[in-house]
């Protein structure tokens, strides 16, 4: 207990005394956790919009006039059943003509011919899957004879090519977002460590001479360990501070950017701030803390 | 107290070619002894200290120091050994982030010496050296005769029966370097053992002890009541 006060006291006095040292620590491992976190912040942004691009992303099935209502609710079933079905709506004809109306409200000579002409629209489906890459297999199911009397048409069909080019490239901005993230952290982790060892390797005479007074290599250890921890953990609080504050104002222009997606981004980040703070703090404690250890290591292993 | 029984060491260059830092020494050092080791610059002095102090180990020959034979000793022993030799270097080897009080007392924390015995110990061994109003100053703040008092204030802090003085006049002026010296005569007067390097004659032959000359890696002469002419 002694020696663990002594050298936590040696630790904190030694961060402070050591000062331009520490403040140039710090400031690097802000900048690198800075933009790691930024990458993080746009990689979340970027999926939250993927998400809600693919969440449109739905199939309708309109049926003929004529189908028996007991073949569209067998149909629906069938549907239901399958595991990457989300949901299904049934559309009926005077639903679609409400809805037609209301997306049209302001042609009026349109509703009018509409309303002149009656309800020519078909009812419908309207199919939403977890996935919108299995859209082309439930396309499929619903290719199969039992099935083709009661439907008109698919609108998968049309928008195939689109659908599937968007899904492409979605797909792809979700992997290189993943990709230049975990580049990115590993070149953080890099920058960090060696900021930390030049740190300690400019101190190398204080530890020959420590070892010529007869410390311990664990009692040398310690207070670097404690230094490091305290860069790690100065240098998260002060990233957290800029990255909320950044947040907080830029809010608003996310929200008006990414619609729905930067709305739900910052509430994510409000819901989630105390998890978020301290994964923080223990990743910034624990980067100091190893690449403290890992540097004196070195040092203390070179000679007796 | 200290015995060399046919110690040699070798350094190796990079080159491959070998420089003989000490050949064949034998020698024995009493408790409560007084010597200076004289000789010039890369004659072995300081090989010598560092075999004491076991930062290098010999090539050939054996060591033992207080009973203790080197050549079994452990490798996480040697904290445990270095607490029981005080070392006072040419460059004091000071900690420069901390004060002198802190710095003397350092050498106790290692050791796990109670808080309360070290604010008791240090102050004392402080006055001794008379540096009570430096007390809180950092190294920079200090001369460099001032520095060596404190370095010597760490060594003896810890009671240790060797005092080992690598040069501690090496780099002060003539009349502080024999306010050093006469501390340690101090040191040595109240029963720990004292040995010195260095080439200053002028302090050896005022001084009037033990002198071992090494030249070229070997004793060449060892006199009770030895001078020191180069």
């Amino acid at each position: 207990m002694q020696a663990f006060l002594r050298v936590f006291k040696a630790g904190v006095s030694s961060f402070f005394r050591n000062g331009w040292l520490s403040v140039a620590s710090i400031t690097v491992m802000v900048l690198t956790l800075l933009t790691l976190s930024m990458f993080f912040v746009i990689n979340m942004a970027l999926n939250t919009g993927i998400k809600t691009i693919q969440d449109k992303i739905d199939m309708s099935v309109y049926l003929k006039e004529d189908v028996k209502q007991s073949v569209v609710v067998g149909m629906q079933n069938d549907l239901a059943n399958l595991p990457d079905v989300r949901s299904i709506k049934y559309i009926s004809k005077d639903d679609a003509l409400a809805k037609f109306k209301k997306q049209n409200a302001n042609n009026k000579a349109l509703i009018e011919s509409i309303d002149s002409i009656g309800n020519s629209l078909p009812a419908s489906l309207e199919i939403k899957v977890y996935n919108p890459d299995k859209l082309n297999s439930i396309s499929d199911i619903l290719a199969q004879n039992k099935y083709k009397i009661a439907i008109d048409k698919i609108s998968y069909q049309d928008n195939k090519v689109i659908i599937q080019n968007l899904l492409k490239a979605t797909n792809f901005s979700r992997e290189l977002g993943i990709g230049i993230t975990i580049v990115f952290t590993i070149v953080s982790l890099v920058i960090i460590f060696n900021t930390v060892r030049i740190a300690i390797f400019s101190r190398m005479e204080e530890i020959e001479i420590m070892k010529l007074v007869g410390a311990t290599p664990s009692f040398i250890k310690g207070p670097f360990l404690i230094e490091g921890a305290i860069y790690g953990f100065v240098a998260t609080l002060i990233t957290l501070t800029i990255m909320s504050s950044l947040l907080y104002f830029a809010a608003p222009a996310l929200a008006n950017y990414f619609s729905d997606a930067g709305t739900s981004l910052t509430d994510y980040m409000r819901d989630n701030v105390v998890i978020i703070t301290l994964a923080q703090l223990v990743v910034g404690f624990a980067i100091g803390v190893f690449s403290s250890w890992l540097a004196i290591r070195k040092h203390l292993k070179l000679q007796s | 107290m200290i015995y060399f029984e046919k110690v040699s060491k070798i350094y190796k260059t990079k080159e491959g070619t070998q420089s003989d830092a000490l050949v064949n020494v034998s020698m024995h050092i009493k408790p409560g002894e007084f010597v200076s080791v004289v000789g010039s610059s890369g004659a072995g002095k300081s090989t010598l200290i560092k075999l004491i102090n076991r930062e290098i180990v010999p090539d050939e020959g054996r060591i033992y120091v207080g009973g203790l034979d080197y050549a079994e000793l452990k490798k996480r022993d040697i904290p445990y050994l270095r607490r029981k030799i005080g070392v006072v270097f040419q460059d004091y080897k000071l900690l420069p982030k901390k004060t002198v009080f802190e710095n003397v007392a350092y050498a106790l924390e290692v050791a796990g010496v109670k808080t309360k015995e070290i604010n008791e110990r240090v102050p004392k061994i402080i006055e001794l050296v008379a540096l009570s109003d430096k007390i809180n100053c950092f190294p920079r703040e200090l001369s460099g005769g001032e520095r060596q008092r404190v370095a010597i204030a760490r060594a003896l802090v810890h009671q240790p029966r060797i005092l080992i003085a690598d040069e501690p006049t090496g780099n002060l002026d003539p009349k502080t370097s024999w306010d050093i010296v006469e501390i340690l005569t101090k040191i040595n007067e109240m029963g720990t053992t004292v040995i010195m390097t260095t080439h200053n004659s002028h302090i050896v032959n005022k001084l009037k002890k033990r002198v071992i000359k090494i030249q070229d890696g070997k004793i060449v002469r060892d006199e009770k009541m030895g001078r020191y002419d180069n």
